[in-house]
């Protein structure tokens, strides 16, 4: 009876995904030509589910219904982590770290910050503790923030492909080192393009089994041509094709890579994968709608909107 | 009371016992599955209905054969045939088609079903198509009760 235990949340989140924009919907809002017919469309989707610009509200609905979140908070990792970046920089810089902070997060503001004050990380979740300590020692002590960001976001892919392995099923699992490579491969283009030292690399990239960190920095260290001609042998010749053209479409393809691992979990009736799907949905539409607003905003034509689009799960 | 109507009295309990059980679970899964749709849309409470009632069956059919063990053996009338073992060992024989199957079919027609609550909840015009495909399982059951039925109905009391 595997993943019946979801029974009741997987039929909460199939009603809901009728909330979600479709590709009618999309279309639509990309030829409104006002802000008042974009807000009318999305209301006229959204009267039924959670407001589509408050993902924490698609958050807590999840969490009400899910028997068990354990899994699914790994969707929050990078969130959480993004926060204790936020935190400790604004601790080092006598700042308001609220207006920093992303929600929804497994681990509350004031918890997080309590712990980084009184450096009582027992507090915080297990897979933040020994990032946390480390990355408040090497701020403290470099003052170097980029070099503790990049500490902190590998400790952030690598809590989320230990967690996977240790909570997760294949989805989850398959999520973690999805959102692994795609930000290893960024991260090593980046240090590339930047001559960043092999030092700096080792803390910035996490690897995983589908790129192995040392094979990534050996490329990222022989040059832009050495890079794109090891990613070329790999399974992600495409992206490496794409990240070469534009690092915006490098991006949309990290959000459909994603999505189309999501789309897996449309044709599953129980366990947690299509409440791990709905919230990626709800996130990527959000994704679009701002995408779509600001492209608006700055009278982008049709067509760039439509390219710059991530894929939809309905 | 002799040990053939002992036996042919569990015999009688096993089917509306295990029959019972696997409809409980089924309908039990189904009505989970609804009530995450209802909760959200309350106007598919009757399509979802159709469905859960589905696995229900299973624990009707444990019902029917236990009743013909219950009416061919007397105990209902207050005058309970004195059966010998063998004949007791045949009325038990008879009612495990529908208590095991019963028991089974009762639960993989609930998870059935409780997959079409998702069909239900996105594509309420192919409710039909979700109430089909679990139906398909009730075969069994009815098979089975089919073999139950015949086989209490033939045992020489």
């Amino acid at each position: 009876m595997n993943g019946t235990k979801y029974a009741n949340a997987v039929g909460a989140v199939r009603a809901m995904e009728n909330t979600l924009l479709g590709k009618s919907d999309m279309d639509q809002l990309i030829n409104a030509r006002s802000k008042a017919e974009v807000n009318s469309i999305i209301a006229s989707k959204n009267g039924g589910g959670a407001k589509s610009e408050d993902l924490e509200d698609v958050w807590n609905m999840l969490r009400e219904y899910a028997p068990d979140c354990k899994e699914l908070e790994i969707l929050l990792y990078r969130n959480d982590f993004h926060n204790l970046k936020a935190v400790l920089k604004a601790i080092i810089s006598n700042r308001d770290p609220q207006q920093y902070y992303i929600s929804p997060s497994n681990v509350e503001l004031s918890v997080l910050t309590e712990a980084i004050n009184s450096k009582e990380y027992d507090a915080l979740p297990e897979y933040m503790r020994d990032a946390a300590a480390e990355a408040y020692e090497l701020v403290t002590r470099t003052l170097d923030g980029q070099l503790s960001d990049s500490l902190i976001d590998t400790a952030a892919l690598k809590a989320m492909q230990k967690s996977a392995e240790k909570f997760g099923g294949e989805f989850m699992q398959q999520y973690a080192k999805l959102t692994t490579v795609c930000s290893d491969i960024k991260t090593a283009y980046r240090c590339c393009l930047l001559n960043k030292s092999s030092q700096f690399m080792e803390t910035a990239v996490c690897g995983s089994e589908e790129l192995e960190k040392s094979e990534l920095i050996k490329a990222a260290l022989s040059g832009t041509e050495g890079f794109f001609g090891f990613l070329e042998t790999t399974d992600y010749a495409n992206a490496a094709a794409l990240l070469k053209d534009s690092a915006a479409q490098y991006e949309k393809w990290c959000d459909d890579v994603i999505m189309e691992l999501a789309d897996g979990a449309r044709s599953q009736a129980f366990g947690s994968d299509p409440l791990a799907a709905y919230y990626i949905a709800k996130e990527t539409e959000i994704k679009n709608l701002r995408i779509l607003s600001v492209c608006k905003e700055f009278g982008a034509d049709k067509e760039t909107i439509t390219e710059r689009m991530r894929k939809l799960y309905v | 009371m002799t040990n053939g109507l002992v036996l042919a009295l569990i015999g009688a309990a096993l089917a509306a016992l295990l029959a019972g059980i696997g409809s409980a679970k089924g309908v039990s899964l189904v009505g989970e599955a609804a009530s995450g749709v209802v909760s959200v849309d309350p106007s598919k409470f009757s399509k979802v209905l159709l469905l859960e009632l589905l696995p229900g069956t299973q624990g009707l059919y444990g019902l029917i054969a236990a009743m013909f063990i219950l009416i061919k053996t007397n105990v209902l009338s207050g005058n309970a045939a004195d059966l010998t073992v063998q004949q007791g060992l045949a009325f038990l024989a008879a009612s495990l088609p529908i208590a095991v199957v019963g028991l089974i079919s009762g639960i993989m027609q609930g998870r059935t079903a409780a997959a079409g609550v998702s069909i239900t909840a996105k594509k309420p015009d192919h409710n039909g198509k979700a109430i089909i495909m679990a139906a398909m399982v009730e075969t069994y059951a009815i098979l089975a009760l089919l073999i139950s039925v015949l086989m209490i109905l033939n045992i020489a009391v």
